[in-house]
């Protein structure tokens, strides 16, 4: 932690550890982990006693998508909210007029909800872990790679979140952000309606390059998204993981930097 | 003398949310601080006090004008390292006891940690908030907080203090306690800014103060200045000294009372008091009693601010 950048790391450091702290002090954020966790326990270890293969399978995907999807509410909710109730609570004024960076604020504000993410999942992930060995399923090989993903596609929805609230009410934002997760988990599904030769999208010029332009400004969520490959049994290497991971950090660096190019301008009132 | 803060023609205006309206906070704002002063800068609520301040610790951008902080612009960080700041009615993170959040802070000032624990037990003994170590901010009155904005804003042992409305929200013991702070910041070589719209406590704390209403600056200097013996009335007790008409023609008064049987009270400009005091006595009436009527900042502060010649100019 020396040099030049040693007391970026550091700063930023603090402003993250108190991000997570207050989250760890929040009662609503807390009960909300354990509702998350008791809803993934409950929901898999009710669906009857004996379990073929095809049910053990939905258990496996199940499991994963809810763990996901909760990280992607968690994710949105409190992204939205991560600088407007510093700014409404008038918190920012001592934190701002300390010797710290605008940016160096807003970046330890988003590692700290990270680091809340991460927690949360290894949470959810070792509820999924005891229900599965509970009811006697195989633990997909590739269960550690799945979940790291799903943080990944999380981490992405905080930046995108904080994009938006760099501009709109919370409630907007969480609309948007929202509506990004939607059309991200379809990008798939549009690629393949702009290769038809027929239909709207071959016919509609106007269409087509909305279609296209969605498609391009935004992340493809579903590379995140390996529910199938666990349930076939297809490895999901670190590779994969690796090469998921840079598509998520240059995302996410390109919302972030838009936010914080907001944060920077702004006059704080 | 080397100047610590530097405003000079500052502007700010806001737009209000739809942008309808521009409200024209910060009209036309200038002043120097001088090392190691204890600057007061006063105003009536709304006069622009806290618009100026914000852009002072680059909270937000003035429209127009220069600031200089210690030499540099608002902001940067070698500028902030260097300078404590109370927010006006400051608001903290509630979740934390006063010393996590003292800590949180040293960190950012990348104050080692025994140095951190040392600083953060010295000042929590200094403000008076020891016995409230083991309670969440969110349990802390308006005083409290008010003692721990200052303790964080003293935290890097900074040369510069730049305090909004410190007094308020204070008792009168917790005033009194703020205000020997200030000046044992003074006697420490810092200086110390601080606005307010109350005036009793600045009389005696400030060596200079700039007045400003309605976002323009009214008068600056020092309170000798402002206050100057020269120019202060006296009151003056005679007995006998003819009628309250006859005293009232005399040269230097401003106004005669009568308080009993031949008995009045004569304000006259200071400095013709002497002269007025001479002829009294000549004319053989006797002097029961003499007292300076020095111009409070109060009367000056509503001399100036409303009813001052800019003022009506500006409307
Ligand atoms: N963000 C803002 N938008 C619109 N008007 C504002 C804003 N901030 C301050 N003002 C107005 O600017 C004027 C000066 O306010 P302020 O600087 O807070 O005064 P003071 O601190 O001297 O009481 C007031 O009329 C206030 O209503
Ligand atoms: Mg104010």
């Amino acid at each position: 932690m020396t040099g030049a950048f040693g007391g970026t790391f550091r700063r930023i450091g603090a402003i993250a550890r108190n991000t997570f702290i207050e989250a760890s002090r929040n009662r609503a954020f807390i009960g909300l982990g354990i509702a998350a966790v008791a809803l993934v326990v409950s929901s898999m270890a009710i669906s009857g006693l004996a379990l073929s293969d095809q049910r053990a399978r939905v258990l496996v995907d199940f499991g994963l998508f809810s763990i996901a999807l909760l990280e992607v509410v968690i994710a949105i909710t409190m992204g939205v909210i991560l600088v407007f109730k510093e700014v409404d609570r008038k918190t920012f004024y001592v934190v701002l007029t300390k010797p710290i960076l605008r940016v160096e604020v807003l970046a330890g504000k988003l590692l700290g909800l990270l680091a809340i993410l991460a927690l949360s999942l290894v949470a959810m992930g070792l509820a999924w872990v005891l229900v599965l060995w509970l009811r006697d399923v195989p633990l997909p090989s590739d269960l550690v790679q799945a979940l790291v993903l799903s943080w990944f596609q999380a981490a992405l929805m905080t930046a995108i979140a904080l994009f938006f609230s760099a501009f709109a009410s919370p409630i907007l934002s969480g609309v948007f952000t929202f509506g990004a997760f939607l059309v991200g988990s379809m990008v798939p599904v549009l690629e393949e309606l702009l290769t038809l030769k027929k239909g709207p999208l071959a016919t509609n010029p106007a269409a087509r390059f909305l279609a296209e332009s969605t498609v391009s400004l935004t992340p493809d969520l579903s590379v995140f998204n390996v529910g199938k490959e666990l349930i076939l049994g297809i490895p999901v290497g670190w590779g994969y993981v690796g090469a998921a991971g840079g598509y998520c950090l240059a995302w996410c660096v390109l919302f972030f930097g838009l936010a914080a190019l907001v944060f920077e301008r702004r006059d704080f009132n | 003398m080397e100047n610590v803060i530097e405003v000079e023609g500052l502007r700010k205006h806001f737009r209000t949310a739809m942008r309808q309206r521009r409200v024209e906070a910060v009209r036309s704002v200038s002043f120097q601080v001088a090392r190691g002063e204890i600057f007061g800068f006063l105003g009536p609520n709304g006069a622009g006090k806290t618009t100026t301040i914000k852009t002072m610790v680059g909270l937000i951008r003035p429209t127009a004008g220069r600031i200089r902080i210690q030499g540099g612009e608002p902001g940067k960080l070698s500028v902030m390292a260097r300078i404590g700041f109370l927010p006006e009615q400051p608001y903290f993170y509630d979740y934390l006891k006063p010393q996590e959040l003292l800590d949180t802070f040293g960190r950012v000032f990348g104050l080692p940690a025994a140095l951190r624990r040392k600083r953060i037990d010295a000042l929590l003994a200094q403000v008076g908030l020891d016995h409230a170590r083991g309670r969440t901010l969110r349990k802390f009155s308006k005083g409290m907080l008010q003692r721990v904005g200052i303790a964080q804003a003293l935290l890097n042992d900074p040369d510069l203090v730049i305090l909004d409305e410190p007094l308020s929200g204070l008792d009168p013991i917790g005033r009194k306690e703020v205000i020997d702070l200030i000046a044992s910041l003074k006697a420490r070589g810092k200086t110390v800014f601080f606005s307010s719209h109350i005036l009793a406590d600045i009389e005696r704390l400030c060596d200079r103060v700039v007045i400003i209403d309605r976002g323009v600056v009214r008068a600056e200097g020092t309170l000798g200045d402002l206050l100057g013996a020269g120019r202060s009335d006296k009151e003056i007790l005679v007995e006998g000294a003819g009628t309250g008409d006859e005293l009232a023609a005399l040269p230097g008064v401003r106004r005669v009372d009568q308080i009993g049987a031949g008995v009045h009270r004569v304000v006259a400009a200071g400095d013709r008091s002497d002269e007025l005091l001479r002829y009294v006595l000549d004319r053989g009436a006797r002097v029961t009693g003499v007292t300076e009527q020095r111009m409070s900042l109060e009367a000056l502060f509503l001399d100036r601010a409303f009813e001052g010649p800019q003022a009506r100019e500006a409307e």
